[in-house]
């Protein structure tokens, strides 16, 4: 970087405000939904896939991300900053593997996520990305779903909704949900939630869904360790067969 | 409304948008061309037209038709520098590629290459958004014929037919007109549906040297451009038909 720039765009307003943040947030609003939540024996989280012509091959376009076998992605916002933030979690997440030669607790790899998202809100010549992240995974403490900012700041959920419709997806997610509510229950939620705000028709290409965990998953004997898959375009059909 | 220097460099606006970034599109609309590209069952076409704005120019240099490894090419759409600044990285990343890897870069890739490049220069306050839309083509070996487009946001889609520069939406229309019914296009059906899309927006009738076209089949996998004498066989077969 040239050292013109050597100084940060993100600095306080006499407020003491981070106003580039803030603008991030807005950017993120603006974006499609994209809901998570999780469940007693897994997560799912769910996006639109909204093309903006009917010429886009959909299927370049990939929005849930696999970051390693026990963690996957969705966000809400820009796509191009999007693409970075993968990147970065699948190196942060292999790295972690060389040294431990086992794959990052959910919670670990969101941290390294967030901290990354914090030091461009800090660095000299650049912007916050402007997307926020939901990131779901299953390590030993069990199905873990994480929400990431444009500040860097993350928290854990039970369910969660970021984009445009989020005020409206929560709420109704709020009245939903319940802490006994198993994968398949989770599954079916997060496609009426996402269905609530949908412009356009909900079909099995126009939504991306990402699941982790359910029935015999999980650690210790006898068990499977349960790996972030995203669900194919014949499975999100028997889903919503079952809720028209 | 805009608040400090959100419109000279790419930092959020107050409504979360990034000025830079949408000036670099109109700066495509600008250069007054528009480029096309079709994928068809086992080929896919880019084409684009060919203004000469001088006599003296010698007219086998304007081109806006670039190869960037012998199986993948691209149009460019926007300002000529910048176009060749992006062709130029283009062409090295892939022979890198090809390099420390043994196989010829996938068009997807290098696709998703360059915009991630693009990326970059919409979060980093020291570069400048380049002002150009990238029209890649190739054939994949598992997948068939490809086209992706990549954007000055950093954006990239692979397409069934796209469109870039002043008459985008015009085309896009009528070539998601064409490709309601997905009708298996054959090369020669690709290459007159990418012509006709182009002159009917731009309510002209080509002569052959007025437009380039780029070419990937599946017979023969490497990119080429065609000359002016195939170009006028295709414009004689379309004015034939009508």
């Amino acid at each position: 970087m040239t050292d013109r720039y050597s100084f940060s765009l993100t600095t306080f307003s006499p407020s003491g405000k981070l106003v580039q943040i803030e603008y991030a947030l807005k950017a993120v609003a603006q974006g499609v939904t994209s809901i998570g939540i999780k469940a007693t024996n897994g997560v799912v989280i769910a996006t639109e896939k909204k093309s903006a012509s009917s010429l886009i091959d959909d299927s370049s376009l990939e929005k849930v991300a696999v970051v390693c076998p026990n963690i996957g992605m969705v966000y809400s916002g820009m796509g191009p900053d999007f693409r970075v933030l993968t990147t970065k979690a699948r190196k942060a997440a292999q790295k972690y593997k060389r040294i431990y030669d086992e794959y990052p607790p959910t919670g670990i790899l969101v941290k390294e996520v967030a901290s990354v998202m914090q030091e461009f809100t800090q660095s000299g010549g650049v912007r916050p990305f402007g997307v926020s992240l939901l990131v779901c995974g299953y390590d030993e403490k069990g199905p873990g779903l994480y929400q990431v900012d444009p500040s860097g700041s993350y928290w854990a959920w039970k369910a969660s909704a970021i984009g445009k419709n989020m005020v409206n997806a929560k709420t109704f997610l709020e009245k939903r949900y319940n802490d006994d509510m198993e994968l398949e229950d989770a599954v079916h939620t997060a496609i009426i939630t996402l269905k609530e705000g949908f412009e356009g028709e909900m079909n099995e290409h126009s939504i991306e869904i990402g699941v982790i965990g359910g029935g015999n998953f999980g650690f210790g004997p006898g068990k499977e360790e349960p790996v972030f898959k995203k669900l194919t375009p014949e499975e999100i059909k028997d889903y919503l067969a079952n809720i028209v | 409304s805009s608040a400090g220097y959100d419109r000279h460099i790419t930092i959020f606006s107050p409504e979360g948008r990034l000025y830079q970034v949408e000036y670099a599109f109109k700066a495509i609309s600008n250069s007054g061309m528009t480029s096309v590209g079709v994928r068809g069952k086992d080929s896919v076409i880019i084409v684009t037209q060919k203004k000469i704005p001088d006599k003296l120019l010698d007219p086998s240099t304007v081109t806006h038709i670039f190869r960037l490894t012998p199986y993948v090419g691209c149009v460019m759409t926007g300002m000529i520098a910048d176009a060749r600044a992006q062709v130029s990285r283009a062409r090295s990343e892939a022979a890198e590629f090809r390099y420390k890897n043994g196989y010829e870069m996938p068009t997807d890739m290098l696709a998703k290459r360059v915009a991630n490049i693009n990326q970059v220069y919409t979060q980093h306050a020291a570069m400048r958004p380049l002002g150009v839309s990238m029209i890649l083509i190739g054939y994949d070996d598992e997948r068939g014929p490809q086209l992706f487009k990549c954007d000055p946001a950093g954006y990239y889609v692979g397409c069934k037919a796209t469109a870039a520069g002043a008459k985008k939406q015009e085309a896009l229309n009528h070539l998601e007109k064409k490709l309601k019914k997905d009708p298996q296009l054959g090369t020669e059906e690709t290459i007159e549906l990418a012509i006709t899309t182009l002159s009917s927006i731009l309510s002209a009738d080509f002569k052959a040297t007025e437009i380039e076209i780029g070419i990937v089949t599946v017979e023969d996998r490497k990119f080429r451009t065609l000359s002016t004498a195939e170009i006028e066989d295709h414009l004689q077969r379309i004015v034939e038909k009508d």
